[in-house]
């Protein structure tokens, strides 16, 4: 077992200490995360597994700036959360940051191109520019002949590729995936790990996938287990298959 | 006319020396007498109907509309002769088919089957019997009324002595005068009121506007219509914002700041609003179009009546988008994670 907290520096993507998170007040209140210390590397791909409601969406929403921590700190590609404003925040998670979801969350009236473009868009780049780029990104996930598909056609399969696509066709330096596989049969599931990890994966850029997925344990590298809004243990390597 | 007369709708009668005063204008090229009044007459059945009563001047006929069937205006000089015409009504100008049901002996045959007044047909106006030569074609009134036109020696013998009987001059100007000029001329040198005939009907459109109920009623009947339009639309929008709630939740995730949200739905309301405005006014003026021309119904689209619906419907859809820019604003973009 190693540590949660990695001593050395520079390669960091993100590092967390003592962070907590209460929703809610009062009797109503529930604490899901309770003094999180973690550390990303930039190039690892990092699993975080554990029970239902043991905080692993707050965690990564936290990191991924759409969250506020109530305290600790958090430092995501070198920058203080806390220390950024509303719309420098957004602006951050625009450039910085790209996000895969268990529901892949398409926009319905845009087609695969469109979908894609989105992040770009957002950073406000030409629309031309932006679909020009968007197919590359799609031809790299294997989409290239459903460029003008509506994301209704499309099979589960394609439509999580296509979000892939979208996470990454800004190519941002940190990637949050919650439950990425969740919604896919294992022999998909599996393909999705493996595209996430050949075309994702890059020494610049980490990514943090959050699962319930034994399945694909395989295709981390190290593993971060929580229970009950803290990190029990982190695997690293060959260690894997002992968990669950 | 009388310098008190605002509208065709009250007027009031001037001496019939006013007549030879206008013609002494300079400027005036002809000038013809025009009186209005109102008669009840006895239809052959019995009933009796309210006309408006219009003498025309016996020389030109001047003011008499075109009439049905291409009959000439000249049966109008003919003993007792009267034009009717149906003014916007339906119905109301008819005599029993058959003609022993017409001028009964004892008592009136009011409920006989009936048809149509037609050249040859009489009533009685004051107890003077005068003769249908004809039906015009006038523009239908409103309020609609069934008009009855006659000349002005036909009318002083039928009506009720009055001590005046003259109720508007109609003037024509010289080629060398603008009607509107001719109008202050003669208003400046007979001290009566003349308007150019653009002029007096504005006029009375305005007087209409201000002093008609049905005016209010249409308003408040169009308020009505425009707070249930804000309230289906608004909720419309804000049904199809926060449909989409999960979508905008995306966009703020992947860095969207509020000015972009805001501008999709205000773009969104906006083309609504351009597209309801371009619907509403297209429909509007093809039914209108179509009551001109099937139903001879006197419709006309004013040029304040789209200013005022387009920037009604920019109002609504405004305060809509603004109500459903609400949830976007507040919308926490941690629902697009999983299962929530
Ligand atoms: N917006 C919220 N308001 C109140 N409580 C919340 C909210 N979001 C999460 N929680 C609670 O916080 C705890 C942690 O939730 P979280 O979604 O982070 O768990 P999770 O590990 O992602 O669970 P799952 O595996 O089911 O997705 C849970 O008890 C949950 O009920
Ligand atoms: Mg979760």
């Amino acid at each position: 077992m190693e540590y949660a907290i990695d001593a050395a520096g520079s390669d960091i993507a993100v590092r967390c200490r003592g962070l907590t998170k209460t929703y809610g007040a009062g009797d109503a209140s529930v604490m899901a995360l309770r003094g999180i210390d973690l550390d990303v590397r930039c190039g690892e791909l990092l699993m975080v597994v554990g029970p239902s409601g043991c905080g692993k969406t707050t965690l990564i929403s936290v990191i991924a700036g759409i969250l506020n921590q109530d305290s600790g700190q958090c430092e995501v590609l070198g920058r203080d959360l806390k220390h950024m404003d509303q719309r420098e925040r957004t602006r951050f998670r625009g450039l910085s940051i790209g996000f895969v979801f268990q529901l892949f969350n398409l926009l319905p009236a845009l087609n695969a191109v469109e979908n894609v473009s989105v992040p770009l868009l957002i950073n406000g780049i030409a629309r031309k520019n932006a679909e020009a780029r968007a197919e590359e990104v799609l031809a790299a996930v294997n989409l290239g002949s459903r460029l003008d598909a509506l994301p209704g056609k499309l099979s589960g399969g394609q439509q999580q590729r296509v979000a892939i696509a979208r996470a990454l066709v800004h190519e941002p330096k940190l990637i949050v995936c919650d439950e990425p596989t969740s919604n896919l049969d294992h022999l998909t599931g599996r393909n999705m790990m493996e595209l996430l990890r050949d075309i994702a994966q890059s020494p610049d850029r980490a990514l943090i996938v959050v699962t319930h997925d034994p399945r694909i344990f395989e295709f981390a590298d190290r593993i971060a287990r929580m229970d009950d809004g803290r990190i029990v243990e982190v695997v690293g390597g060959n260690d894997k298959e002992g968990l669950q | 006319m009388d310098p008190a007369v605002e509208s065709t709708e009250l007027t009031i009668n001037i001496p019939d020396s006013a007549l030879a005063r206008v013609r002494s204008v300079d400027g005036v090229r002809s000038a013809t007498p025009l009186a209005l009044a109102t008669a009840d007459a006895r239809l052959p059945n019995g009933r009796f109907q309210s006309f408006q009563l219009i003498g025309v001047d016996d020389a030109t006929l001047f003011g008499l509309p075109p009439l049905q069937d291409g009959v000439s205006p000249t049966v109008l000089r003919t003993p007792d002769a009267v034009v009717v015409d149906p003014g916007g009504t339906d119905g109301k100008l008819e005599t029993p088919i058959s003609a022993a049901d017409q001028w009964p002996y004892r008592q009136p045959h009011l409920d006989v089957p009936t048809r149509e007044l037609a050249a040859g047909d009489q009533l009685l106006v004051n107890d003077h019997r005068v003769v249908v030569r004809g039906r015009g074609k006038a523009l239908p009134r409103y309020p609609p009324r069934p008009l009855m036109y006659t000349t002005l020696s036909n009318a002083s013998r039928t009506l009720l002595p009055e001590r005046h009987s003259l109720t508007f001059v109609l003037a024509r100007a010289a080629p060398s005068v603008t009607p509107r000029e001719l109008a202050k001329r003669i208003q400046a040198q007979t001290g009566l009121k003349a308007r150019s005939s653009d002029d007096f009907e504005a006029d009375t459109v305005n007087w209409f506007l201000i002093n008609s109920e049905d005016v209010g009623d249409i308003a408040s009947m169009i308020s009505i219509a425009m707070l249930v339009g804000f309230g289906v639309t608004g909720v419309m929008l804000y049904m199809f914002t926060t449909d989409s709630l999960k979508q905008y939740a995306v966009l703020k995730a992947m860095g969207a700041d509020s000015r972009l949200l805001l501008t999709m739905i205000f773009v969104q309301s906006g083309l609504c609003a351009l597209l309801g405005t371009g619907l509403g006014l297209g429909m509007c003026g093809i039914v209108g179009q179509i009551s001109i021309l099937e139903f001879d119904f006197p419709f006309r689209m004013m040029w304040f009546t789209p200013v005022v619906g387009g920037l009604m419907v920019m109002l609504v859809s405004i305060l809509a988008a603004a109500i459903s820019a609400r949830p976007v604003l507040k919308l926490a973009p941690g629902v697009v994670f999983a299962g929530r």
